[in-house]
């Protein structure tokens, strides 16, 4: 090479390289990361792009569901149940996998924070405040007032109530010191566990085995005891074909979304429940009836009952004579059954007697043993009675004591604010929370210890006995946040408190805790390290336990009065549902996503039936002014699922301030039922943000099938003629069984879609328009059935159609057939003309009407593996084909074909009644093929030959 | 008076009318272009804040955007059968009428052919919509009948355009040499250095004719493939083989209609009375009344059909649309399209300006109307009754509605003061013919 051409750049070249280079530099944006830095030692566990799940625990209810968590590059994006569980059976609620947002909150305490005396709170370091609040502790104990530290607290059946205990008693407080609460927890039926049987617990339901069950106002398809494992256990009745279908009789003044799963109604005015129950009890128990295999005690019990003859209990409840009796022979024919109650509709001055109604049924029916099994409550850490905050309150306000933690607990939040929590906290030297986010009751602290959330620290917790689940953490603490119980022994170590000076660390004492379970299930010559690994990787530890045999003590029989007819007028009916119940606010998917039977979202309302509404000139979305303990304005939405004599309210704060702090003597409960409410209309009107608004004729909802247990069989019309050949599906056509006999309208399947498919939040104005984006959502259908009044649920999601009307008319094919049976649809490519939407008979297309809003940390859940959607595009379920492909890849990887069962959707993979079955439709042996072929199966508006992917099977409902 | 004289008058009215446009022409073309600003800046909202601002929700995805691309669709199809179709059949009184017409054809596609930009959510990608060779290979589904629509409207568009400019000619050439500055050089472009041989003649009148045959099947064949987005659709309400003949006549009567809206103020403005006389406005009036019989037929062809057979969806959309929440709707369209036309059964009134005008804008009313029942009633009384919910429309569609009555209006304002609104060529060989401007209208056809 010569030395003339070996640069052939000149000085102008140079100078127009530059130039154009420093202009660069100028237009490269100012908030561009300054250094980028790559993995030099990767993160143990973290491989970019592939999932890795933790088993961790769900702390949203008592009831102690495990939980798988997915987490991706090091944070969590999906909770899902645990199949190692045999609480939740692989199943998780709406509230569970809620719990990410709880995680997630934008309104998390970042920091420790105490009071800047001005009303509200200023960061601080951790140092600091566990100084100030060990100096407060120091003072006390010093002053001899170690009596005078209260510690409220959640049920914590773990080591974190066993270090909390200790803590009190290092520090010379009296074990009433601390007092556990649970506002869902069920008094009514522990007191009537203590009258009958002498067992102060709550006995657990084994619905499976149940062929007939009867709910007193026990939503426990929704938020009663342990909701996911009673859905569990009812829809497997569900499943049996014929006469073993279990049979469920709802028994209340309104129709809950578990009375809309139930065959028979029994429209029992508000607050006579009991006497329902007291005149079932004495039906079953009348010699005339011939009932065999009664209790040896049933003659006892028959004479307790006299007064509740049919007549009587007719007038009393206006359930009709002849009803009582139809459901007293099914339970007499059906056995086991089970009866399960109270429920908070059906909780008010005699709860606990109603609660013995219903236990002395199941006992004199022989279910106690077989479907209602005591003794498996481990009791550990029971709440007390939720009247013990009145003693507590009571105690604030008389200035006895000088310190309240809080632990989880929201009695302000909870209760009625009659109750005073507030102004007595005033009287208080020093509240502190470990709230991790902003409640009622944390809004009278001065210093907050936020606590980790569940999925960011250890713990353990017995919710049955035999059955330890290991909270695990599955991703680093995201803000200057705590264990609550590692604080607790950072302040023992700042006190001195002597006798928890062994630990600093709460995973060494939480080792140490469960060290004997390790032990055990490690046998004598086990690996220790091994047996914790085993059980944290299944999510605990399972020890073999057996429901204890119960006798009837014969000293809790006492006659039950049959009180006079109640006066006439309106009850106030209060309602939870796993969207609206105790620690569910603030959380946007329960907010966005509709109530099952009111499809109202965000906002609170009140509920009349169409006549008491016509009586009072009230139609949907008018104000009222609802007159209790104190006045509440809420707007009025006409539910056909309600007696004439009832209003009813969702739980929130606005029914706790109707409510007056009255409380059910023997169980300590609150009387939820204690409200006769004025209604007065305001002349003003609000639009209420509702999924449907239409009126929803009746007889429209020709789309809903139904068939009878003895002969069950749907309508499937023929297929018609195609222009087109069909879509080439070489290898898969993915499909979907939907059982609406299984679906009990839960909302879990709805959460978790959210949850996978990054499905975004709109808030209530863009709900109020209609504009919510859900891929899947459950619509409800009223329709009268064979007694009363009826409904029915129908989740709809895109239909994945064979023959799809939205492929056709997309002018640029942003969606288009792919050849395994999807629908797919290219966000990129979309322009948004919306004909899609318009040409879908299905309407599960849903558009973008503005760019989602994911604020900080919300945008942390966000699932990698899906695209968040911009403004201007559709958007619809796709079958989760991120899972589809991982599934794929993962067995391509495996070198195997893709088997039944390795995609499971977000959606199937939530539901707890299993009525989602999700698989190959080409595959002859999978579940899903079986089920399309199930004689109930039948295609939603199948007479319009698009040849969906999804096959309805038919709800069983006896003839008319 | 000799027929030189009258072609001589033909050309000094062509020429005089433009100057007795003053002030008040300008104050429209004013407000009109305040108009086309307001609904610029509602667009430029939507594009910059997404669809939010418009009252379409699920089940309803279409609205006013799409009624107004159909409505102004519509009025542009009176043009080309006023100016081609009727040239074809030699109905002289087209001769009046044509220019005028034939502009608001054209300024008609130009705002029609917005409004399916406007209401896409992505409206920065509109030209995805053409099929464009690209390295992805990304290609367009002719299945689509929005597809369809992009080549209708546009081929319609570039017809009716070079339609009118082929037309204006000999126009623009007279028009030339009395022209001053800007004028001048503006009607030396569009007459195309235009002698006036008879060579010239020859050829234009060919040339004419060739384009009025080719912009004949035009207008049957827009309308239909616009009424085919409803057709192909399996929504009830839409799904009918009775769409594309009932749009055709619906587009025919609403367009005639603008044209008498627009010339019954115009011939007064431009002082054009005796030109446009009422002979001419009696056979647009027959012209309405015929369509509006057309559609009224339609109308119920389609309830007896839906009520012919078992109950089906169908059925239940036309009941909600007569008896729904937006029965009003319904009603003022049935009003405006069926009932009130039916007064042109009288000549007094088919001859009468005063009242022929009211007439015309009740029949656009009913017309618009009829686009917004059809598409969003349709849509509202869904399948699925849990999701059925009202549209009403919001301010944003409102602005941009009146935005586009602004821009089309400020073209039109622009043309009759600067283009030749009525054909001084035609209206020459009218004279030429027949002796005098007055005996035109009597003896023209």
């Amino acid at each position: 090479m010569g030395g003339d051409d070996k640069l052939s750049m000149q000085r102008r070249t140079f100078l127009k390289i530059a130039s154009a280079a420093g202009l660069d530099v100028g237009c490269s944006p100012p908030h561009a990361p300054a250094k980028l830095y790559s993995y030099l030692t990767p993160p143990q566990d973290v491989i970019p792009g592939i999932p890795v799940f933790y088993r961790s625990v769900c702390r949203e209810c008592s009831a102690g569901c495990s939980v798988t968590a997915r987490t991706r590059e090091g944070r969590v994006v999906k909770l899902e149940g645990n199949p190692d569980d045999p609480i939740s059976g692989g199943a998780l609620c709406a509230r569970g996998q809620a719990s990410l947002q709880r995680l997630y909150a934008p309104d998390r305490h970042r920091a420790p924070a105490r009071a800047d005396g001005h009303g509200g709170l200023s960061p601080a370091g951790w140092d600091e405040v566990l100084r100030e609040v060990a100096g407060a502790l120091r003072t006390a104990r010093e002053r001899g007032r170690a009596g005078a530290v209260r510690f409220l607290t959640r049920p914590e059946p773990g080591s974190a109530g066993t270090l909390q205990r200790a803590f009190l008693a290092g520090l010379g407080a009296p074990p009433e010191a601390r007092i556990v609460y649970d506002p869902l927890d069920v008094p009514a039926l522990r007191a009537a566990g203590r009258r009958l049987f002498g067992r102060d617990e709550l006995p657990v339901f084994d619905l499976g085995a149940a062929r007939s069950v009867v709910a007193f106002g026990a939503d426990f398809l929704e938020t009663w005891l342990s909701p996911v494992e009673l859905t569990r256990g009812f829809t497997r009745g569900r499943g049996r074909v014929g006469p073993e279908r279990t049979r469920l009789a709802w028994v209340g003044p309104r129709l809950s979304a578990t009375g809309v799963s139930a065959d028979v109604w029994l429209s029992a005015r508000a607050g006579t429940e009991r006497i329902v129950a007291l005149g079932l009890l004495r039906w079953l128990l009348d010699p005339g009836n011939a009932v065999p295999d009664l209790a040896p005690e049933a003659g006892a019990v028959r004479r307790l009952v006299e007064p509740f003859d049919p007549a009587a209990v007719e007038d009393r409840t206006g359930v009709a004579a002849e009803e009582l009796a139809l459901l007293g022979r099914e339970l007499a024919t059906r056995r086991p059954c089970a009866i399960l109650g109270p429920g908070l509709g059906a909780t008010g001055s005699d709860a606990t007697d109603l609660a013995a109604a219903v236990q002395l049924i199941n006992h004199v029916l022989g279910n106690v043993g077989r479907t209602v099994l005591y003794g498996l409550d481990p009791r550990i850490d029971p709440p007390a009675p939720p009247s013990a905050l009145a003693g507590l309150v009571a105690d604030m306000a008389a200035g006895k004591v000088d310190l309240l933690f809080l632990h989880h607990a929201d009695p302000a939040g909870t209760l009625p604010p009659q109750l005073g929590f507030e102004d007595a906290a005033g009287r208080v030297g020093l509240v502190v929370s470990f709230a991790d986010r902003p409640d009622a009751s944390s809004r009278v602290a001065r210093q907050i210890l936020p606590d980790d959330h569940p999925l960011e620290a250890f713990g353990d917790l017995t919710p049955r006995a035999g059955l330890v689940q290991i909270d695990q953490p599955a991703m680093r603490p995201l803000f200057q946040t705590r264990a609550a119980s590692q604080a607790l022994l950072d302040l023992a170590r700042l006190l001195p408190l002597p006798a928890l000076s062994g630990t600093t660390d709460f995973h060494d004492y939480f080792l140490e805790q469960t060290k004997d379970l390790a032990m055990r299930s490690a046998g004598p010559k086990g690996d220790l390290e091994a047996a914790r690994r085993a059980a944290q990787e299944r999510g605990g530890w399972r020890f073999p336990a057996s429901p204890a045999a119960v006798t009837l003590d014969a000293r809790g029989l006492r006659p039950f009065p049959l009180p006079p007819r109640p006066p006439e007028g309106f009850t106030l009916v209060p309602f939870a549902t796993p969207l609206r119940g105790p620690g569910t606010a603030g959380l946007p998917w329960l907010r966005e996503i509709p109530d099952p039977t009111s499809a109202i979202s965000w906002e609170p309302w009140i509920e009349l039936s169409p006549a008491a509404a016509a009586r009072l000139g009230v139609e949907t979305g008018d104000v009222l002014e609802v007159g209790g303990a104190a006045a509440v304005e809420l707007a009025a939405y006409v539910y056909p699922g309600l007696r004439d004599d009832c209003a009813a309210v969702p739980f929130g704060p606005e029914l706790l301030r109707l409510l007056p702090a009255r409380w059910e003597k023997p169980s300590g409960g609150l009387d939820w039922l204690a409200v006769r409410p004025v209604l007065r209309k305001t002349g003003r009107r609000v639009e209420l943000p509702r999924m449907s608004v239409g009126a929803e004729p009746e007889a429209e909802a020709t789309f809903l099938q139904y068939v009878s247990a003895a002969s069950p069989r749907a309508r499937r019309p023929e297929p018609a003629e195609q222009m087109y050949p069909p879509p080439p599906e070489p290898v898969h056509r993915w499909a979907m069984a939907i059982d609406l006999d299984r679906c009990t309208g839960c909302q879990a399947c709805v959460v978790a879609c959210y949850a996978e498919n990054n499905v975004a939040v709109v808030g209530p104005a863009r709900a109020i328009e209609g504009r919510t984006m859900a891929w899947l959502r459950i619509e409800r259908y009223f329709t009268p059935g064979r007694r009363g009044h009826g409904a029915d649920f129908l989740p709809m999601l895109c239909q994945q159609c064979g023959s799809a009307p939205c492929e056709p008319v997309c002018p640029v094919y942003a969606t288009y057939h792919n050849p395994e049976g999807l629908n797919a649809q290219v966000y990129n490519r979309c322009v948004g003309t919306r004909y899609c939407s318009n040409n879908c008979p299905y309407k599960v297309r849903e558009f973008n009407y503005l760019d989602p809003d994911f604020p900080y940390p919300l945008n942390l859940q966000l699932n990698p593996d899906v695209t968040v959607r911009s403004k201007g595009v559709m958007e619809k379920c796709t079958f989760c084909v991120q899972r589809i492909r991982l599934a794929e890849n993962r067995a391509r990887d495996e070198g195997r074909p893709v088997r039944d069962g390795d995609v499971v959707t977000a959606c199937a993979q939530a539901c707890p009644g299993r009525a989602i079955v999700f698989g190959d439709a080409k595959d002859p042996a999978s579940r899903v093929s079986r089920l399309r072929s199930d004689p109930r199966g039948y295609a939603v508006l199948g007479e319009l030959n698009t040849r969906p992917a999804i096959t309805y099977l038919a709800r069983v409902r006896e003839p008319a | 008076m000799s027929a030189p004289a009258e072609i001589r008058k033909a050309q000094a009215l062509a020429v005089a009318v433009q100057s007795r446009l003053g002030l008040g022409h300008l104050l429209l073309l004013l407000l009109s272009f305040a108009a086309v600003l307001v609904g610029a800046y509602a667009w430029a909202w939507q594009i910059r804040h997404g669809m939010v601002g418009t009252g379409l929700m699920r089940p309803v995805a279409w609205g006013v955007y799409i009624t107004n691309f159909v409505f102004w669709v519509g009025i542009a199809h009176s043009g080309t059968l006023i100016s081609a179709i009727l040239f074809l059949f030699r109905a002289r009184f087209r001769t009046a009428v044509y220019r005028v017409a034939e502009a608001m054809t054209v300024f008609g596609v130009m705002t029609a052919g917005l409004f399916p930009i406007i209401h896409l959510g992505r409206p920065w990608f509109a030209y995805w919509l053409f099929p464009y060779p690209n390295q992805r290979h990304l290609w367009v589904n002719f299945r689509s009948p929005l597809l369809w629509d992009v080549f209708a409207v546009s081929t319609y568009f570039i017809i009716s355009a070079t339609f009118l400019f082929v037309g204006m000619v000999p126009d623009a050439a007279a028009l030339r040499g009395p022209a001053k500055g800007w004028r001048r050089t503006l009607y030396s472009l569009l007459s195309v250095g235009w002698r006036g041989t008879t060579g010239e003649w020859r050829h234009f009148t060919r040339a004419y004719l060739f384009f009025a045959a080719l912009a004949t099947p035009l207008v049957i064949s827009v309308h239909s493939v616009v009424s085919w987005d409803f057709a192909v659709a399996m929504l009830p309400g839409w799904h009918s083989t009775l769409f594309p003949p009932y749009f055709v006549a619906g587009a025919i009567f609403s367009g005639v209609a603008m044209v008498v809206t627009l010339l019954v103020p115009l011939r007064k403005a431009l002082g054009l009375e005796d030109v446009i006389g009422p002979r001419h406005l009696d056979m647009l009036g027959r012209v309405i009344l015929l369509t509006s019989l057309i559609v009224t037929y339609a109308y119920i062809l389609e309830f007896s059909l839906a009520f012919w057979g078992p109950p089906s969806a169908e059925r239940a959309t036309l009941i909600y649309r007569a008896t729904g929440p937006t029965a009003w709707q319904f009603w003022i369209m049935i009003a405006g399209n069926s009932v009130v036309p039916l007064l042109l059964f009288a000549p007094r009134i088919r001859r009468s300006p005063a009242a022929l005008l009211p007439i015309a804008v009740g029949v656009n009313v009913g017309m618009w109307l009829e686009r917004f029942v059809i598409i969003t009633a349709s849509l509202a009384n869904d399948r699925l009754p849990y999701l059925r919910r009202v549209y009403h429309p919001r301010p944003v569609e409102w602005a941009i509605t009146v935005g586009a009555f602004g821009w089309f209006f400020f073209w039109f304002l622009l043309f009759v003061k600067l283009l030749p609104a009525i054909s001084i060529s035609e209206l020459k060989e009218e004279a030429g013919h027949a002796g005098t401007p007055a005996q035109m209208g009597r003896s023209g056809d």
